[in-house]
């Protein structure tokens, strides 16, 4: 039976390597406070106009920690409780684009490659020399490049532009699952729980069999 | 004053011959590997599915404007809500993880052989319970994939004659996969669990009358059975550690890996998704389903083909004891079969290219060839096996289990004649 245990390992795996087709680009998210602020206003800044969060309130930017007088001025006088829906009608999105731009508060888990995918999208634009803008990872996306890296001149604003998209994919990151670092801090305590319970079943275990001869 | 209590139930209801017959002294064979602990975690995985599930039920709304926000809602409101769901979620990955495994174990050892036919029948009616649940659970957070995978599979039912689209209708409540089809998939999916702990029941009660099997495959003597308890209790407690750990690996620190990420998108019946796979624990029985060109033809294939492992007992024809322990013929086709399942889960789960299809039906050939050459092969191995030569324990425990064959047969025939 354990050569079966081996060829499923064998196996997972290698399923797992021919899941990821397209080369995207890898993104190390920071999920620190700070970064995550920088990314919601980088979002409410070059995103917001279109997209929408409608499970997110402003109220969860409070008490994830978020400045009080920044919240208050993207929220203006909407209540603390409302969801941070698209400043742009969908009628009008679909005037001017054919379609509704999704609803971001998932985003990150809701496409194959999850940040990787979204941080490589929004740097995937280019300018051809005919003045053509387009996207490597999504070629027939209709929504024009938010954060102009199609246009950037200088090796400084394209590192300017990368950090503002790894900010704002730890903001989405952050949306989709806000319980992660509760869950992953929770998580330790619950394995380590279970290793020392186990290894103490172990030794039980093999004092209460060590009566049989 | 606890021994007065247990004697006054005891006087009116069986519990301590109960608790004696079933638990503490319960004869079980002391070489029972750790093969043996899966039935009892699958137990404790229904467990924790039944008690996860009426805490997401308590908070989750069946209504197909709504059910996505709901379980959002309960990722993100609800206290805990997040471990409730992923919990759940996982745990039914669990299940079939856990069931899979007992069921590699009963065929590796031969365990479904006779007197043991019913206690793996009743098993196999408990996986197709166990997969009706899983798969309309599936249907309850309708995301894209929910919403496809049911219209997908309901659709499946077209195949049956006469009346097909009748069925198909009926099933989901409207012509379409919609609000009908979904509240009707939350009440069974809320009924399913409680029948599989029916069906458990009448596994046990199999289980308890014929006892476990064990790597040897020969029945012991009773000088080689231990008492359940402390010995068992204590060796699946264990094995509940180990499994605990592994199952708080995905629910804390990979959750998603199990979650289609298109299933994060609220079901839209307007629009494909360009793939629409299964679960991992259905992959198998899909390809074996794409596998064959005619629709008519791939649902039956496909039900066939879960269905085949109830068929083991008669197809298994050899008279050595013991699974593949002492028959490396059984062995080796045990392996490849294995393999096989492996290939078909590939096919499955990728987008089928004209090479996987091609892959894809050898393999659902070798599936079911697996199966018919059982037969053949294990009479030509027992044949085989008898003129090289069986080790002697084998040879003494064929000759006594012939005996007992005979004497229960004498026995038998006296019975009937003292009757008539
Ligand atoms: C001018 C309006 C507009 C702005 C501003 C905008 N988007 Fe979009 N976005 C769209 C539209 C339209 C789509 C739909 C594209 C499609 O499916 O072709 C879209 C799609 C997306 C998608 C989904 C891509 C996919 O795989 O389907 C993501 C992710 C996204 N936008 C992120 C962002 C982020 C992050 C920003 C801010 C930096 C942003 N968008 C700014 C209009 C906009």
């Amino acid at each position: 039976m354990n050569a079966f245990l081996k060829i499923a390992v064998l196996c997972s795996f290698s399923v797992y390597a021919w899941s990821s087709e397209v080369k995207l680009e890898k993104v190390t998210l920071e999920n620190d406070v700070p970064a995550i602020e920088r990314g919601a206003e980088t979002l409410m800044n070059a995103c917001h106009s279109c997209h929408g969060m409608k499970y997110i309130k402003y109220r969860d930017l409070l008490t994830f920690g978020m400045n009080k007088q920044k919240v208050d001025g993207w929220r203006a006088d909407q209540s603390l409780d409302a969801p941070l829906l698209a400043q742009m009608s969908e009628n009008d999105a679909m005037l001017a684009f054919a379609k509704v731009p999704p609803d971001l508060s998932l985003m990150t888990k809701a496409r194959d490659g999850g940040v990787n995918y979204l941080y490589s999208y929004l740097l995937g634009y280019y300018t051809t020399a005919e003045g053509v803008t387009g996207n490597h990872i999504f070629p027939e996306t209709k929504m024009p490049d938010p954060l102009g890296i199609s246009g950037a001149a200088t090796p400084e604003q394209r590192t300017e532009i990368q950090g503002q998209a790894r900010d704002i994919v730890s903001f989405l990151a952050w949306a989709a699952d806000p319980h992660e670092a509760e869950r992953i801090r929770l998580g330790y305590y619950v394995i380590a729980y279970l290793l020392a319970l186990t290894t103490l079943l172990y030794f039980v275990k093999k004092q209460i069999w060590s009566r049989l001869k | 004053m606890p021994s007065r209590i247990i004697e006054w139930i005891d006087q009116r209801f069986p519990l301590t011959s109960f608790v004696k017959h079933d638990l503490t002294d319960y004869p079980t064979p002391r070489n029972l590997s750790y093969w043996w602990n899966f039935g009892f975690l699958a137990g404790i995985v229904l467990v924790l599915q039944v008690a996860t599930g009426i805490f997401l039920a308590m908070h989750y709304k069946a209504d197909v404007a709504v059910s996505f926000d709901s379980i959002q809602h309960i990722m993100r409101d609800v206290n805990y809500g997040w471990l409730l769901r992923y919990m759940h979620a996982t745990g039914a990955s669990a299940f079939f993880f856990v069931i899979f495994i007992h069921m590699a174990r009963t065929l590796y050892y031969g365990s479904y052989r006779a007197p043991r036919e019913l206690l793996w029948w009743t098993g196999q009616g408990l996986l197709l319970l166990l997969m009706a649940t899983a798969f309309m659970g599936y249907l309850l957070p309708w995301g894209q994939m929910s919403f496809w995978g049911a219209t997908v599979i309901t659709n499946l039912f077209r195949a049956t004659p006469f009346i097909g689209d009748q069925v198909v209708i009926w099933l989901r409540g409207d012509y379409t996969v919609g609000d009908a089809t979904l509240t009707r998939f939350f009440a069974l999916h809320y009924l399913f669990p409680f029948l599989i702990i029916g069906g458990v029941l009448i596994h046990l009660v199999a289980l308890h009358s014929v006892k476990s099997s064990n790597p040897s495959g020969i029945d012991l003597a009773a000088k080689d059975n231990i008492p359940f308890h402390p010995y068992f209790t204590i060796k699946d407690l264990y094995g509940l550690g180990v499994f605990l750990i592994v199952y708080s690996v995905f629910v804390f620190f990979m959750p998603d890996s199990l979650i289609e990420p298109a299933n994060n998108i609220p079901a839209n019946p307007m629009q494909t998704p360009n793939h629409i796979v299964p679960e991992w624990y259905f992959l198998p029985f899909y390809a074996i389903l794409r596998s064959v060109p005619n629709m008519v033809g791939g649902v039956v294939a496909m039900g066939l083909s879960v269905m085949m492992f109830a068929f083991m007992p008669f197809l298994d024809r050899s008279r050595i004891p013991g699974g593949a322990r002492y028959r490396p013929l059984y062995r080796l086709q045990y392996y490849l079969f294995l393999l096989d399942m492996l290939v078909l889960g590939y096919v499955g789960y990728v987008h089928p290219t004209d090479q996987t299809i091609l892959v894809g039906q050898i393999a659902t050939l070798c599936y079911f060839a697996s199966f018919f050459f059982v037969p053949f092969i294990s009479k030509m191995e027992e044949r085989w096996l008898i003129k090289r030569g069986l080790p002697a324990e084998v040879v003494t425990l064929m000759k006594s289990e012939s005996l007992e064959i005979e004497k229960r047969k004498l026995k038998h025939s006296r019975h009937n004649g003292v009757k008539s």
